[in-house]
């Protein structure tokens, strides 16, 4: 037997993965409706989660015990919101000035160290374990090490590509071509394993201990979207006939 | 009136983002403790620029309401929408689940949040397809290796490919899951890590950039 509040969720879940779904016909009221919640929701989500994470245990747990310090950072934090007083919205710079120079500070040596350093240890590291590898590892190091030069050679503006310099710049091209084509695949991939999720999920919601909730919404789209035309058409027709 | 306006937010950037650059290669106490209160107070700085958001897109909203604008009847549901989850976030104390079983906030998460963003994710599926029509007309050498690599790893992750793989291609001896492993650790890569030390590249100019004052259009207009 299930719980009265699953059966409940079910209902709710299928009626807005159907308005969602629904886009793909046309755009419609459901589809609004599902789409403002959506923005709303995930709105509400954020904030609980800053509330519990954040303002809670790391502004007002603090304070209570008398640690003060925190009040400067959420000093700097209020001055953001001085961006809805046109005239004192200057103050908001000290939030963003915080923001953007801990951000910079940060981005410089995490670049470095995870993207700039690491991939070139990484491109230059199977060079020096050479006795130990295959042929086929060998070709792979050295294609690697290839068409990233030339990848960022695509890259390189500071001499003009012309004459042989054109030819490795287009090899880099290919290479390139090769990541996106992989990268594009990925997200399909990833995209319709979520679709996948869903139909489960509708699949789960049609069963007789859900009453028939996906069948039911859905019949009740279908209907909506066949009087919707109909009366539609009707009016069209009207119109048609006044201005004639 | 420019020292407190523009001067100290510019001090406040270069002092911030030197201390936190340094810090970072520093292997003292001192430096730990630093990046850590620092980290903290982002966190909290960070919490009211989504507060800055969040009211913004209220206001929006509630302007489109109060002059019963055009779909003024949706923006309710924004708020509706936002209700729903902060309600059961309050009584359930921001737990989702307790003892195994789901609380209000992990009620309304499952049934409103997941079904909401996983098919809103889930209908870009559809247009992905069409986008990949568009993209896939092969007019150029370039796009036809972009083309090989998309089917290839789209078909090869499905069974249906794995089996037109092995009945045209299996004499080679290699399977649909190899060539991908392949193509992803190999000709991906190199072009991936051309892409990452350029990203990278810039984004350390832009930072220096930033901490030195010379980029500074984030402070917006006198």
């Amino acid at each position: 037997m299930v719980d009265t509040s699953i059966i409940a969720g079910g209902w709710l879940a299928a009626g807005l993965t159907i308005f969602i779904f629904s886009f793909l016909y046309r755009d419609n009221p459901f589809f609004k409706i599902a789409e403002h919640l959506y923005l709303g929701a995930g709105m509400g989500w954020l904030f609980q989660v800053s509330v519990n994470s954040v303002w809670i245990p790391k502004i007002w747990e603090p304070v209570s015990k008398g640690e003060l310090l925190v009040i400067i950072p959420s000093v700097m934090g209020l001055t953001l919101l001085t961006q809805f007083i046109p005239k004192l919205s200057w103050m908001s710079r000290y939030g963003f000035t915080f923001m953007m120079g801990y951000g910079s500070g940060l981005a410089i040596p995490a670049g470095l160290s995870t993207d700039f350093m690491s991939q070139i240890a990484g491109t230059i590291k199977p060079f020096s374990l050479l006795a130990s590898l295959s042929a086929m590892d060998i070709f792979n190091a050295l294609l690697v090490a290839g068409g990233a030069i030339c990848v960022l050679f695509y890259f390189f503006f500071s001499v003009e590509h012309k004459g042989h310099l054109k030819k490795v710049s287009n090899v880099g091209i290919y290479f390139l071509m090769v990541y996106f084509g992989a990268a594009f695949g990925n997200t399909v991939m990833a995209r319709f394993s979520l679709l996948y999720g869903r139909f489960d999920d509708l699949f789960t919601f049609s069963g007789s201990n859900y009453f028939y909730a996906t069948q039911v919404v859905l019949a009740c789209m279908v209907l909506y979207f066949l009087l919707h035309g109909f009366f539609s058409g009707k009016k069209e027709d009207a119109a048609g006939e006044e201005a004639a | 009136m420019k020292l407190i306006k523009k001067h100290i937010p510019l001090a406040i950037v270069f002092v911030t983002g030197v201390l936190t650059l340094v810090s970072y290669y520093v292997p003292h106490k001192v430096s730990v403790d630093y990046i850590e209160t620092m980290n903290k107070w982002e966190n909290i700085v960070v919490a009211f620029a989504f507060l800055l958001g969040l009211i913004s897109l209220f206001f929006s909203h509630y302007h489109k309401i109060k002059r019963k604008g055009d779909g003024w009847g949706y923006s309710l549901f924004v708020f509706i929408g936002f209700l729903a989850m902060i309600i059961p976030a309050y009584t359930s104390g921001g737990k989702q689940m307790v003892e195994g079983v789901l609380t209000p906030l992990g009620w309304a998460y499952k049934y409103i949040y997941t079904a909401l963003s996983g098919t809103m994710f889930a209908v870009l599926a559809f247009y992905i397809v069409s986008t990949a029509y568009r993209s896939f007309r092969i007019k150029s050498p370039q796009a036809f290796v972009l083309f090989v690599a998309a089917f290839i790893l789209i078909l090869g992750k499905v069974p249906l490919g794995q089996i037109i793989w092995d009945s045209a291609l299996g004499w080679t001896g290699q399977n649909a899951a190899g060539v991908i492993e392949w193509i992803m650790s190999v000709p991906a890569v190199a072009g991936k890590r051309g892409i990452m030390i350029g990203i990278s590249i810039g984004a350390i100019v832009t930072s220096l950039k930033i901490i030195f004052g010379i980029e500074k259009q984030y402070m917006g207009k006198d």
